[in-house]
């Protein structure tokens, strides 16, 4: 009867790994923050351990750890790099900016919008335009690329409120076409092959394509991505962004609430876009021109397989996927058009294994994982009320978890002590003396708890008892149930009758 | 207005009609955007270029001077089309439907690996064959023919002709045959389908293949005025989308009546000195957004019940 048990360890609760720092209790923690914004630099949290007895800090977000480590190593390895390394990482930057803000449309406001690159191209011909034939200086080329793409934001939003999904898309499609074809076709714009040359930049005319020049480009590109990352979380975590997902959530409860989130849309969309028009003078001053190739259709291919292979919707798979479709693109330029079939490659084996990109790949695989455990828990056999490990954790008072063993093993011994003689004896003599084994199983129904508990309800006329089973409802105020339509003449019969129950219900459980 | 007017218009419309009934039937029975479309328009020309290339020189020995030779020539091309076009389509199926369809997030999904199968099949077509344009070897030669006083070139009136056989066998084939029938009960209700024992996956694959086939056709019929090259696929693509959405996603009647009007819209504005040639792209892309402005869900909307 007994027998050793040994201990087994159970690796419980489903906190993932968490960095935990143990300081000195004594110490008061000073936290630093962002010199005027008052945010803290990484989300610590302070708490207490019941098991170890020790303060503790744990830090469960670990995302700006590895944006530090990711764009900090790009940052500094640019010194080193080769001069053709170093335009790959140019390039990086510039196409990393345009998907951070291409995200910021599609995933914050939901629009499925494919027009970034006749955007970005409308907004770099005219500041182009404006530098070289109005004579504008370069660092107003900003400004006017910025309202360039602020009016073709405008345009572009008017069909999106009452064209959804993936019409809008297909519509947009068309729109770097219709541009392409626009602007070959405005002989003032560009005299020859429909490109702007000679446009005033930052880099010095002599600087232009050496490695200084380079170095500066890459400098001011990875400038313009940090800025576009930082346009993305002002616009994605504050009250914008916050709406959007309000009514990406639900929309008509967001909207019975007071949210207008047809506006939020179209400012996210108009700022965005102007975003994207500055960008538009950037890369016409980072070239010192501007060509038809920037309207190119298998330029927004290319680009729309960043985003999906990164993921839509976040701005770490708009950066993940640049930097895979940009490396293949640019670094492998030795395959030759077999580059783009390994970029399509990828896309297709992304796209059919993950739901939302690579960068939602933990999320996908952590719920496919629980899934695994709760369909193993499942097929594990049946406890019959003990508590699993996992439960465990989340009951507070750990007396009830030892109760509902002992509850356990007290059922299973006593269903083997139940035997048609058992039956047949207590029929014989509900309340007289009882063997050893009959008198355990009715201690333990004695002991159930109230409610359902099985009682007799004698009732009729003193000549002519009748006798039934009835169930009580163990809360006051609240009447028994009767079981069933059994009528019994003696009490005798009604006790063994109430035993029977009891005793399905003994070896139901 | 002229009638070589109306004949050029039905010549584009009958183009148009073929690659955006394919993709609005597509859309509407099993709920994919065929973004390879393109590719299909693409390798069947150069399907059709390579059978011509191999078969045509025997045929032409064979029956030199007989007044069949040219129909057997285009029998051979477009039946060469067609074939490649529909064996894409199965390639598409494969890839792009049977490991997604049931999946989360398929209509996005689909759209992007068709878009990438599609930018995989243009660079390895251009792999193969090279950049450089090449021309189909012509059917019925340049001349012209005179109907009720109307003058029409060959390969106009071969592209109406072909054309209107084509989809009134498509359209005979859905309405008449089993297969079709379950393809219409799947545009109907997909639900419901399912429910009566149709399989999807055994009815997307004709689909599929049908309307790859149609695209052939029109990549076929196109080349007769147009080179084949691996990038000309694209152009017919956004078209026929584009059409496709005006006509409304779900609609294929819906289509071809955009189609017609797409086509005589773009002869219109070819014709009036003011716009000319260059501005065809954009009076149509306003006229579509226009539309769509006003009915969102295009002209199907009016016709028919649309899936969304």
């Amino acid at each position: 009867m007994t027998e050793t048990l040994a201990p087994v360890f159970h690796r419980v609760g489903n906190r993932r790994h968490e960095y935990v720092l143990v300081p000195e209790g004594r110490r008061p923690w000073h936290r630093r923050r962002l010199p005027w914004i008052g945010r803290h630099w990484l989300a610590w949290r302070g708490g207490y351990n019941p098991k170890t007895l020790q303060r503790e800090r744990r830090l469960s977000d670990k995302r700006p750890l590895w944006w530090f480590l990711g764009l900090g190593g790009l940052g500094v390895s640019a010194a080193v790099l080769p001069d053709t390394l170093l335009q790959v990482a140019l390039v990086f930057c510039v196409f990393a900016a345009i998907n951070v803000i291409w995200t910021l449309i599609i995933g914050a406001a939901g629009i499925l919008s494919l027009a970034t690159m006749a955007v970005v191209g409308l907004a770099g011909y005219g500041a182009a335009a404006a530098n070289v034939y109005l004579g504008i200086p370069w660092p107003l080329m900003f400004l006017v690329g910025g309202c360039v793409g602020l009016l073709a934001g405008g345009l572009l939003a008017l069909p999106s409120t009452r064209i959804d999904g993936l019409y809008y898309a297909l519509l947009t499609i068309g729109v770097a076409e219709i541009c392409r074809a626009s602007i070959s076709q405005i002989r003032a714009l560009a005299p020859q092959n429909s490109s702007i040359n000679n446009v005033g930049s930052f880099i010095p005319q002599d600087w232009y394509l050496q490695r200084p020049g380079l170095l500066l480009g890459f400098a001011a590109s990875f400038v313009v991505l940090l800025a576009a990352l930082l346009l993305f979380r002002l616009v994605n975590s504050e009250r914008l962004g916050l709406q959007l997902q309000a009514a990406r959530e639900d929309e008509e409860f967001s909207e019975a609430v007071g949210i207008d989130y047809r506006r939020a849309r179209l400012m996210v969309f108009l700022v965005s876009s102007a975003a994207l028009g500055v960008i538009g003078a950037f890369y016409a001053m980072l070239y010192r021109s501007i060509s038809l190739n920037v309207f190119s259709l298998d330029q927004l291919l290319l680009m729309f397989a960043m985003i999906v292979i990164g993921g839509m919707g976040r701005a770490e798979g708009a950066v993940i996927g640049t930097a895979i479709v940009v490396v293949i693109d640019r670094a492998l330029i030795d395959l030759g058009p077999g580059r783009i079939i390994l970029i399509a490659a990828v896309m297709i084996l992304v796209t059919l294994t993950t739901h939302h990109g690579l960068a939602d790949v933990r999320t996908q695989f952590r719920g496919w994982r629980n899934r695994l455990k709760s369909e193993r828990r499942a097929a594990r056999t049946r406890k019959g009320g003990e508590v699993m490990p996992e439960e465990a954790t989340e009951i507070d008072d750990k007396q009830q978890i030892a109760y509902r063993r002992f509850d356990k093993r007290l059922r299973d011994r006593l269903k083997a002590l139940i035997t048609p003689e058992l039956i047949e004896e207590h029929r014989a003599a509900p309340l007289g003396p009882h063997s050893d084994a009959l008198a355990r199983v009715l201690n333990y129904f004695r002991r159930g708890d109230m409610p359902d508990k099985y009682a007799i309800l004698q009732d009729g006329p003193p000549q002519g008892w009748t006798y039934t089973v009835m169930a009580l409802s163990g809360e006051p105020g609240k009447p028994p149930r009767v079981v069933d339509d059994r009528v019994y003449d003696t009490r005798d019969e009604a006790y063994h009758a109430v035993f029977l129950l009891r005793v399905n219900d003994l070896l139901e459980s | 207005m002229d009638a070589t007017l109306i004949v050029y218009a039905l010549n584009l419309s009958a183009i148009y009609a073929l690659m955006a009934i394919g993709i609005s039937l597509l859309w509407s029975s099993i709920g994919m955007l065929n973004m390879a479309h393109g590719a299909t328009f693409a390798v069947a020309g150069y399907g059709a270029l390579v059978v011509g290339d191999a078969l045509l020189p025997g045929i032409d020995a064979a029956l030199r001077g007989s007044g069949w030779l040219p129909f057997v020539r285009l029998a051979v091309l477009m039946a060469a089309g067609i074939g490649s076009g529909a064996l894409f389509g199965a390639v598409v199926y494969l890839l792009a439907f049977l490991p997604i369809h049931d999946k989360a997030n398929f209509p996005v999904r689909g759209l992007i690996v068709t878009l990438a199968i599609n930018l995989a099949t243009v660079q390895t077509l251009l792999w193969f064959f090279g950049p450089r344009q090449q021309a189909l070897p012509s059917i019925f030669g340049f001349g012209r023919l005179e109907l009720f006083g109307v003058p029409i070139r060959y390969d106009q009136a071969t592209t109406i002709i072909a054309t209107a056989i084509l989809l009134g066998a498509a359209l005979l084939w859905l309405r008449l045959s089993r297969k079709g029938l379950e393809i219409r009960a799947m545009m109907q209700n997909p639900e419901g389908a399912a429910l009566s024992g149709i399989s999807v996956r055994r009815t997307a694959l004709p689909v599929m293949a049908v309307t790859g086939a149609l695209a052939g056709a029109a990549a076929v019929l196109l080349s007769q005025s147009v080179y084949v090259s691996p990038g000309a696929g694209a152009t017919p693509l956004i078209k026929g989308m584009i059409i496709a959405l005006l006509g409304g996603l779900g609609s294929v009647p819906g289509a071809a009546v955009a189609a017609l009007l797409i086509g005589t819209l773009e002869a219109i504005t070819g014709e009036i000195p003011f716009l000319g040639q260059r501005m065809v792209l954009l009076v149509q892309f306003g006229f579509i957004i226009l539309v769509l402005i006003i009915r969102p869900r295009g002209i199907g909307g009016l016709l028919d019940e649309t899936r969304k």
